[in-house]
């Protein structure tokens, strides 16, 4: 049974009149990330709650329903010279804003930008009970009580239906340029942090793989203005001591491919200190590599026998990992070893959803339903 | 009821005996934080001397539900800090090592007594720095930081605390001690550092904290303009932000504000004007500069009576100094004063400021305005007499400032906190169910209460309210919820 409420009564409604299990969904770009779900006696589609609720330009703010795709807000944003400063591959593949907050997804530019959980300044929710709770507001600025949307980020559709969201917006750059340069990883690592320390500010690094054999390139992103970004290229080339190639939007594009995976391969999100990530990645079988040289996070894409070693070298690293798509039928671990703080995500689950109707599985092993 | 000599011999064995503090005088220090207006004794003050002690203090406060207030430095200004009767302070004054600064990662981590500007004295050999910056910053601590979320001027491009914190080891209230967050942005479920960030002490006390470290830009550039009204100087700000630019920070000041900066610190600020612009933009140098001759043709098109353009880095301090002095220094103009903390979208600041003048003059009270431009962070200072019976107007006068910005849209609080002073006041920003969603959360951390209690989230004790019949929320009747 799909229910698909189109505003927050409904949810409310829906929520409190559906009983048993629920999975929570969206565009279904993210769906079979982390545990797989078990079985559910509903799903509660969120992509009918969409739409824009208040754009404010001159507070850059906006409050927007969770289903909305955010391809959608941003093309609406668009002509006011705004944006949500975020750059997730799924994005273009229609993910809405409460799946990209759910999954807590990121793309490079998250190197300056972060998260959504960085840009959300509002959140209102519905409980597994049917209450609905509102956190933060419609000010950038508010330390009043406690953050409920950061929870949201990252519960997999766990804890709460996010119903509508408040985002921080940024002004669109006048200006972007790509610099790629051919470089194996090991290599891409030492200009990345010769150009880190220097006074560049880059927007995104990040290394891709062109090749299994170890091929990649390394794509370094500025944002600025008309006038100033020229020459900023300029000095970049200068310290990369090599002309490289200012590109157009081709090398992300490919990026954003690797990020979403290859046929036949599973693939695991890796965070863990950046100057360890390139010796992780050599030691991890991987076939295919995103690597932020910045942030410290790989996309990697590896066959699924390998995805439970992958967990175990990324945990000894002092890392995160989770499993993202993965072939049909494949029945590899979504989660490595269980963080230190178990027992508090276990006792959140069980303030908010004492009777694990949202999203069961998601957390196997660690939460069993 | 007094904590009993059997509770007392268990934190002289968790910790070293000299250093748990029972001598009503020396307690009397730990009375309140840098919000003097609210006093408890506690019972007893410990001095733990590394996170194992302090995980060691919590399992005795655990075992015999005894209630406890993790401190730093005491610069709070909403009474987070604020002991508990027959509880314990928990001083995190002595853990105050840099653990590691680590310069290829951009990172550092450090102990929570560490203050936010030694983190930054730390880091800049390598060319890093910490980049929240509350006012404090001197004194104040990271644990503390943490605790209030704090932001400081330059937020507004920078953002807060929890932006720059990649995680916390952290001692819960059953002195069990996790981890949250972790080395990168990516998390293992739910955002849990996020919620931990800015919770005021009551979710648990964090003993290590790793934080992002930023490259200190390569230009800064910093100026001081004068205008001949509040709106002028609003109007200013919106083109900036008009125009597409995020400066590093936006800072206003209003007539009285200025007389008392200038009385203290001599900053070069102009006499009489009506508002006071610092605007200072950072970055690579081809884009500070294009946009910094942006931002002074704006000025000027506004009709900017004086425009001075920090032409060194000791001209450029003169004119922090100016700003970061204005609180203390009102303390030159009137005997007594309340700093209040409350936030309005930033295209409502000149209503605001228009309804918080009249709400003064109503009350025959002075108020003098230094405020984050950018983010519409307002810091009204309201100037009283308490010698002339003038207290308990300007403490409504102020509270009312407060409740007023909710009624803008905005917040009861940007940076100083809810703590024990807004927490009655939390039901005009947030519905009963709103603020059980967050007391459901708090029991999931802290089941027993002893984690702060009283702060952040209103009680009955607390705040007196008796049940009667059904009014329409604040919010209901703004249309800004519906009753489901």
């Amino acid at each position: 049974m799909t229910l698909r409420p189109a505003d927050l009564r409904s949810v409310h409604e829906t929520v409190l009149d559906t009983p048993g299990r629920i999975a929570i969904t969206g565009a279904g770009t993210a769906a079979d990330w982390a545990g797989p779900l078990d079985a559910v006696d509903a799903a509660l589609d969120t992509t009918g709650l969409t739409g824009v609720i208040a754009h404010n330009p001159g507070d850059m703010t906006v409050a927007v329903r969770a289903g909305t795709p955010l391809r959608a807000l941003a093309e609406e944003l668009a002509p006011h010279g705004q944006h949500v400063a975020f750059d997730a591959a799924r994005v273009a593949d229609g993910a809405t804003v409460g799946g990209l907050i759910a999954t807590a997804d990121a793309g490079p530019s998250a190197l300056v930008y972060g998260s959504l959980r960085d840009l959300v300044i509002g959140a209102t929710v519905v409980l597994a009970d049917g209450t609905v709770a509102r956190s933060g507001g419609h000010v950038i600025k508010n330390v009043a009580g406690y953050d409920l949307a950061k929870l949201l980020h990252g519960s997999y559709g766990t804890l709460g239906v996010l119903v509508e969201v408040v985002l921080r917006l940024h002004p669109i750059s006048q200006r972007t340029a790509t610099l790629a340069l051919d470089v194996p990883l090991a290599e891409a690592a030492e200009h990345a942090a010769r150009v880190l320390s220097g006074p560049y500010e880059p927007v995104a690094l990040e290394w891709i793989s062109t090749s299994p054999g170890g091929e990649g390139r390394l794509l370094i992103r500025l944002d600025g203005t008309e006038q100033a970004l020229p020459a900023r290229v300029q000095r970049l080339h200068e310290i990369l001591g090599s002309p490289g190639r200012t590109a157009s939007n081709e090398p992300w594009a490919r990026h954003a491919e690797l990020v979403r995976g290859t046929p036949g391969l599973a693939v695991v999100r890796v965070g863990v200190r950046p100057s360890e990530l390139p010796g992780l990645l050599a030691a991890l079988p991987v076939n295919a590599v995103t690597a932020g040289l910045g942030t410290g996070v790989a996309t990697v894409a590896l066959a699924p026998e390998a995805v439970a070693q992958a967990h175990t070298l990324v945990h000894a690293a002092g890392g995160t990992s989770v499993l993202r798509s993965r072939p049909t039928g494949c029945d590899a671990p979504a989660w490595g070893p269980p963080p230190s703080a178990l027992p508090v995500l276990h006792a959140v689950k069980t303030a908010l959803d004492p009777d694990g109707r949202f999203g069961p599985g998601r957390f196997a092993p660690w939460l069993v339903p | 009821m007094t904590l009993d000599a059997v509770v007392r011999r268990a934190f002289e064995r968790a910790l070293d005996p000299r250093d748990v503090i029972s001598d009503p005088v020396q307690c009397r220090a730990y009375e309140c934080d840098g919000l003097t207006g609210y006093r408890v004794v506690p019972e007893l003050v410990l001095l733990p001397r590394d996170g194992a002690q302090v995980a060691a203090a919590v399992r005795v406060c655990a075992e015999h539900r005894v209630p406890f207030v993790a401190r730093g430095a005491g610069t709070g200004l909403s009474g987070g800090a604020l002991p508990v009767a027959d509880g314990v302070v928990i001083s995190l004054a002595r853990l105050k090592r840099v653990l590691e600064v680590d310069p290829a990662n951009r990172r550092a981590v450090v102990e929570p007594g560490v203050t936010n500007l030694e983190i930054t004295s730390a880091a800049a050999p390598h060319g890093l720095y910490y980049a929240p910056d509350p006012s404090s910053q001197q004194v104040c601590t990271i644990g503390g930081n943490v605790a209030e979320n704090s932001g400081g001027a330059h937020c507004l491009k920078y953002g807060f605390t929890t932006h720059h914190v990649l995680s916390c080891e952290v001692v819960l209230a059953d002195g069990s001690v996790v981890t949250l967050g972790s080395d990168t942005g990516e998390q293992l479920g739910p955002d849990l550092r996020g919620v931990f960030v800015g919770s005021e002490g009551t979710l648990g006390i964090t003993t290590t904290i790793t934080v992002r470290l930023l490259r200190t830009p390569e230009t800064v550039r910093t100026l001081l303009a004068d205008f001949g009204s509040i709106v002028a100087a609003g109007e200013v700000v919106s083109d900036i932000i008009a125009a597409g630019i995020v400066p590093a920070a936006v800072e206003m000041m209003d007539t009285l504000a200025i007389e008392a900066a200038e009385q203290a610190v001599h900053a070069g600020y102009t006499l009489g004007v009506a508002a006071a612009l610092v605007v200072e933009l950072d970055g690579p140098a081809e884009e500070c500069d294009i946009q910094f001759e942006q931002v002074t043709a704006i000025c000027e098109r506004h009709g900017c009576t004086r425009l001075h353009i920090a032409g060194s880095r000791e001209e450029r301090a003169a004119i922090w100094r100016g700003r970061k002095a204005a609180f203390a220094a009102v303390g030159r103009i009137s005997p007594d004063y309340f700093v209040q903390d409350g936030v309005v979208p930033r295209t409502r600041l000149a209503e605001a400021l228009d309804r918080i003048a009249a709400m003064g003059s109503d009350a025959g009270l002075r108020v003098a305005n230094v405020f984050h431009a950018g983010d519409g962070n307002l810091h009204p200072l309201v100037l009283f007499s308490a010698a002339a019976g003038e207290s308990e107007r300007a403490e409504r006068l102020s509270g009312a400032i407060a409740e007023l910005c909710v009624e803008l849209g905005g917040s009861l609080s940007g940076e100083h906190g809810i703590g024990t002073d807004k927490a009655c006041s939390m039901p005009t920003m947030f519905t009963p169910d709103d603020l059980a969603v967050m007391a459901r959360v708090r029991a999931a951390f802290d089941p027993h209460g002893l984690c702060n209690p009283g702060k952040v989230l209103p009680t009955p004790r607390l705040c007196g309210e008796r049940p009667g019949r059904y009014r329409p929320h604040p919010l209901e009747e703004a249309g800004v919820i519906e009753r489901l």
